[in-house]
């Protein structure tokens, strides 16, 4: 049965013609959904535990990335076009932010079918190809999963307020008045003044913790945990390879609380994490806390177990630090926020960024700290958004390739599987005059071509115009002039990538920050143990200053080891009993692997 | 090594007369040395390399020398030579990491040879087995470094008990405090204090260099201000107020303080007068400001308010204090170098240690201007060195309830003091740097 009139459930989807969540109702009011058996599976890659632990990620949009079919929107056939990309980049997963049904009102985090995908970038189908396709590539791929709550289009709440008695009557936070956890903090507070808001057809209020389109699922309901983890099952049985857990902090509700970070959201991952280890092992759960470390590792779970709740998490207010401590040039702000992030189970990593689809964040500086980002990074009033900057890596930075590759090269060496952004390899800019956080979502610039070869269409027809100013258009900043000049950003950092994946130390080793008297010098030690293999022992030297500095470094519990710079093999002198003396250039860095004698090569 | 320890340092007696006045430490450079000889000398350790702790008495200064033997000492000894001895040859230990980590070994067993305890601190477990390394060249002492643990202060003019530094480190340790590097060990016999071990912190970086650096980058931009540059210290300047200001809340709980009465400032304005006469018939460049001076220290003998005096840090400036990754720490509590022992241990106003940082961020601004710089670079460094101050001030008095500004005379008349002993300080060490405090006074 298809039902078309405008108070069926699934009337806001705008799928008709495809499978979704509402085609129909069961006997006992409750709504069909699409079953993973309904569609073809993605072929696996081969199992390995532990592969997050040393991958670099790639954040790529859907829409920014390549358009298949010429409407003017990037899909997923177009994604899986560039996956030989992709893979020359030397990428191992990608991060795909939400391509669920969704009224799009913030972005695809408001999902009004967690079965279905968005019609501009494709089908299920699709997706089980690019999924197909990167498994062949050795390249993974996650995505998004927004547990907290749904889009009001969502045919769960639909049914919830026209039929509060009906099977999903309490699948969301109801009450009759807006008083309740009044100690929760509101979030988005450009736009939002209350976290209830009333709903007419119900006559009752709805919780919400971001916008009030967004209506919280109902955790308190049993039906809500095992409905979202089948939603989870649905995918990984098609073959995903885990999910980037959105906004896991707010999942319950309790009174006198803040309601963020409470035991029985932690309970509800514990019961995640039990699907993904018993019946998909392989898969991983990353966990989207912007909180400060010492709060996010509850996320990893038991450290005794090995942790057993989500696999990754993200470390949030690193990314702000190392901006501040290279416009200070003082290595204080990494060094303090490093001391300051406890240690992580066994099984945990921290996944790390410099830029991503989200302003910069910082709710992780203090206020003062936060004025002078501003001051510093946000000079136009429109490059601010909620409380972050809304910028791209290379206008950060002022387009200056000294401090894109330093940032780069502590991105890549600093603990945690690093996160690129798209584009940002090859120093895309951004657009400051597009709305909320458009500025740095632009097309994907890969060649001179019209619509800089993102799409055959209209130019006028791009979901967001190509970047085109002088320095940042993509006439100047592309795919296709960087694949050909192997001094370009983009070559730089796939060597980059290249050497990271050959020592362990980088994604496995522990970190130990190598003090020196130079403030503006950050140095510090990775070093990975394994049975049967040699030691691997990396020293990163980074400069954080404009200017060449000199440092010397305590070194002599490796008296006689000789350091090999890692992109060249040049051997350096043999470390000895002094300090060890080396100078670097404004803004430059070091990265060495010490072998432990003179000899040949490593 | 065969011959007794006390026979074998005396028969060096002539080598050291030649090499002690080469020392950074030794006290009356540029001096002939006449007479040297050995009060004592005990064997910490026998054998190839050997080890002998020293007293040497040299033209009535009495240094303490780790003094190494060895028949074939290693190439990166060579520059340390003393002398020979027989067949073998004697040189300063303290840069020879391999009998340098053997302290360690005496500090965690509570050694005790020929008088000289190595004492642990009541709490402390020790980590044994470091690597030991010397570090740096100091004014007054000689430092050894054990791993990334510890620090082993040696007084190359050992003072007698009780060491003020000791005593304020453990006062302070007892009260938590977290600005302080913990006490570890002692070395001292019945009467001396030869040295002093305190937890190393290896991610610290001195208050002098990331302070420069802040100014470095200011100086380098065109048309910023110091408010406006990636390089601004204020805040750093601020949390280092809050440091110093929460030092001086701990010293006086634990080692108590007393409010005095106006007409005791009076002395001290007799000490600033005099030190002014002493300072000024030395450096004749010191007589345009005389006027200006002799008014500010006067002032203080009008104040009507009681004051608080208290232990203070008594030396405090960028160079002692430490950036970690934690927060700033404050390093050697000797007092103020010049002074003697007896005026070291004395309470004083808190304001002097605000008026010694004041005059730091002052010394920092200007450090990195030549002699005749323009009117742009003074103009940066005067907005650097105010709007550092201020926040170190803003700092202090979130801590300490009370800006340290709203006592302006006295405070005024602190820092001038301070300049007019950097005046002297500067002309007879490092003549160029004389005309930051010159400059600073012009600018009051």
């Amino acid at each position: 049965m298809t039902v078309h009139d405008a108070t069926a459930p699934d009337a806001a989807l705008g799928l008709e013609g495809i499978p979704h969540t509402g085609e129909a109702l069961t006997a006992d009011g409750h709504l069909t959904e699409p079953q993973a058996e309904d569609f073809k599976h993605a072929r696996t890659v081969p199992q390995d535990l532990l592969w997050y632990k040393s991958a670099v990620f790639y954040e790529v949009l859907c829409r920014a990335f390549n358009d298949s079919d010429g409407n003017g929107t990037g899909d997923l056939r177009g994604l899986a076009d560039k996956l030989d990309y992709i893979q020359w980049l030397g990428v191992d997963c990608l991060w795909l932010p939400p391509f669920y049904a969704s009224p799009l009102r913030d972005g695809g985090y408001d999902i009004s079918d967690f079965r279905a995908v968005l019609p501009e970038f494709g089908t299920v189908d699709d997706f089980v190809y690019l999924l197909d396709q990167a498994h062949q590539r050795g390249i993974r791929v996650i995505t998004d999963l927004v547990l907290n709550h749904t889009s009001d289009a969502h045919p769960w709440f639909q049914e919830s307020r026209q039929h509060p008695d009906g099977p999903y009557g309490d699948y969301y936070v109801w009450s009759d008045s807006d008083e309740a956890y009044s100690d929760a903090r509101i979030i988005f507070v450009d736009t939002e003044t209350s976290n209830w808001t009333y709903d007419p057809v119900r006559g009752q209020f709805y919780w919400h913790r971001f916008f009030s389109h967004q209506p919280d699922l109902n955790y308190e309901n049993p039906e809500v945990a095992e409905a979202m983890l089948d939603v989870l099952r649905f995918w990984l049985d098609i073959g995903i390879d885990g999910f980037r857990l959105d906004a896991v902090p707010y999942l319950f509700e309790e009174e006198g609380t803040n309601c963020e970070n409470l035991p029985r959201t932690h309970e509800f991952l514990k019961q995640c994490r039990k699907v993904v280890d018993d019946e998909y092992p392989g898969r991983v759960l990353l966990a989207e806390a912007n909180q400060w470390p010492a709060d996010v590792v509850e996320y990893f779970g038991d450290p005794d177990k090995g942790g057993d709740e989500c696999h990754m998490a993200f470390h949030f207010p690193l990314m702000p630090r190392s901006f501040m401590a290279v416009r200070r040039e003082s290595r204080f702000p990494i060094s303090e926020i490093l001391a300051q992030t406890p240690s992580i189970p066994d099984g945990a990593q921290w996944g790390i960024f410099l830029r991503n689809h989200d302003e910069l964040t910082l709710e992780m500086v203090t206020d003062e700290e936060r004025d002078y980002m501003y001051a510093e990074y946000a000079k136009d009033p429109r490059m601010k958004a909620n409380i972050g900057i809304r910028r791209r890596l290379a206008p950060l930075l002022d387009n200056d390739s000294n401090q894109m590759e330093l940032f780069t090269a502590m991105l890549l060496s600093l603990p945690g599987s690093p996160v690129l952004y798209y584009g940002d390899e090859i120093g895309m800019g951004d657009n400051i005059w597009l709305g909320d956080r458009d500025a740095v979502r632009t097309p994907m610039q890969w060649s001179l071509d019209r619509n800089a070869g993102f799409s055959r269409c209209d130019p006028a027809r791009l979901y967001l115009p190509a970047i085109a100013d002088p320095v940042y258009g993509y006439q100047a900043v592309n795919v296709e002039a960087q694949m050909n000049n192997t001094s370009s950003l983009l070559h730089w950092t796939r060597r980059m990538l290249q050497v990271r994946k050959e020592h362990p130390a980088f994604g496995l080793g522990d970190f130990t920050e190598l003090g020196s008297s130079n403030p503006s010098v950050l140095a510090y030690l990775r070093r990975h143990l394994s049975p049967g293999a040699p030691e691997d022992l990396v020293i990163c030297v980074n400069n954080l200053s404009r200017f060449p500095q000199p440092v010397e470094l305590n070194l002599s519990d490796h008296a006689g080891w000789v350091p090999v710079e890692l992109t060249g093999g040049v051997r350096f002198p043999p470390i000895g009993e002094l300090p060890y003396l080396l100078t670097l250039p404004g803004h430059g860095f070091y990265w060495f692997q010490l072998t432990p004698e003179e000899g040949e090569g490593p | 090594m065969s011959t007794r320890p006390l026979h074998a340092v005396e028969s060096l007696a002539g080598d050291l007369r030649a090499w002690l006045p080469a020392q950074r430490w030794f006290a009356a450079k540029g001096t002939d040395l006449t007479d040297v000889f050995v009060e004592r000398a005990v064997m910490l350790a026998d054998g190839d390399p050997a080890l002998v702790h020293a007293l040497i008495d040299a033209d009535g200064e009495r240094y303490q020398l780790l003094i190494g033997v060895r028949d074939d000492p290693p190439e990166h000894l060579h520059h340390c030579v003393i002398g020979r001895l027989g067949e073998s040859y004697a040189y300063d230990a303290t840069q020879d990491g391999e009998l340098m980590a053997g302290l360690l070994a005496l500090l965690d067993a509570g050694a005790d040879h020929g008088g000289i305890h190595w004492t642990k601190e009541p709490d402390v477990e020790l980590v044994t087995g470091l690597r030991a390394r010397p570090i740096g060249v100091e004014q007054s002492n000689t430092s050894i470094v054990f791993g990334y643990h510890y620090i082993l202060k040696l007084f190359r003019r050992p003072g007698p008990r009780p060491n003020r530094d000791v005593e304020l480190h453990r006062a302070l340790h007892r009260v938590g405090s977290a600005q302080i590097a913990d006490p570890i060990a002692v070395v001292e016999d019945d009467e001396l204090v030869f040295g002093f071990a305190q937890r190393y912190l290896a991610d610290a970086a001195e208050g002098w260099a990331t302070a420069t650096a802040s100014v470095r980058d200011l100086l380098a931009e065109g048309d910023l201000h110091a408010g406006e540059v990636g390089g601004d210290f204020a805040g750093e300047s601020s949390r280092l107020g809050m440091a110093v200001a929460q030092v001086h809340a701990d010293l006086a709980a634990t080692m108590g303080t007393e409010v005095v009465s106006p007409d005791r400032l009076t002395e001290a304005v007799e000490v600033m007068h005099g030190r002014l006469d002493a300072v000024t018939a030395e450096v004749p460049e010191l007589a345009e400001f005389e006027p200006m001076l002799r008014a500010a220290f006067d002032a203080v003998r009008h104040l009507r308010e009681s004051q608080p005096i208290q232990q203070i840090h008594g030396d405090l400036h960028l160079g002692q204090v430490l950036r970690t990754a934690t927060g700033w720490v404050l390093i050697d509590f000797e007092g103020e170098p010049a002074a003697l022992a007896t005026d070291r241990a004395k309470t004083r106003s808190p304001l002097r240690d605000v008026a010694g940082m004041l005059r730091s961020f002052d010394y920092a601004a200007f450090a990195l201007l030549g002699a005749d710089d323009d009117h742009q670079r003074t103009t940066r460094a005067t907005e650097w060195s105010d709007r550092n101050r201020a926040s170190f001030c803003e700092g202090y008095a979130s801590v300490a309830g009370a800006d340290p500004r709203d006592q302006a005379v006295l405070l005024r008349a602190f820092e001038l003091d301070k300049a007019v002993y950097e005046v002297a300080y500067e002309h007879r060490n490092r003549p160029d740097w004389v005309r930051v405090p010159l400059t600073a006074l012009r600018r009051t």
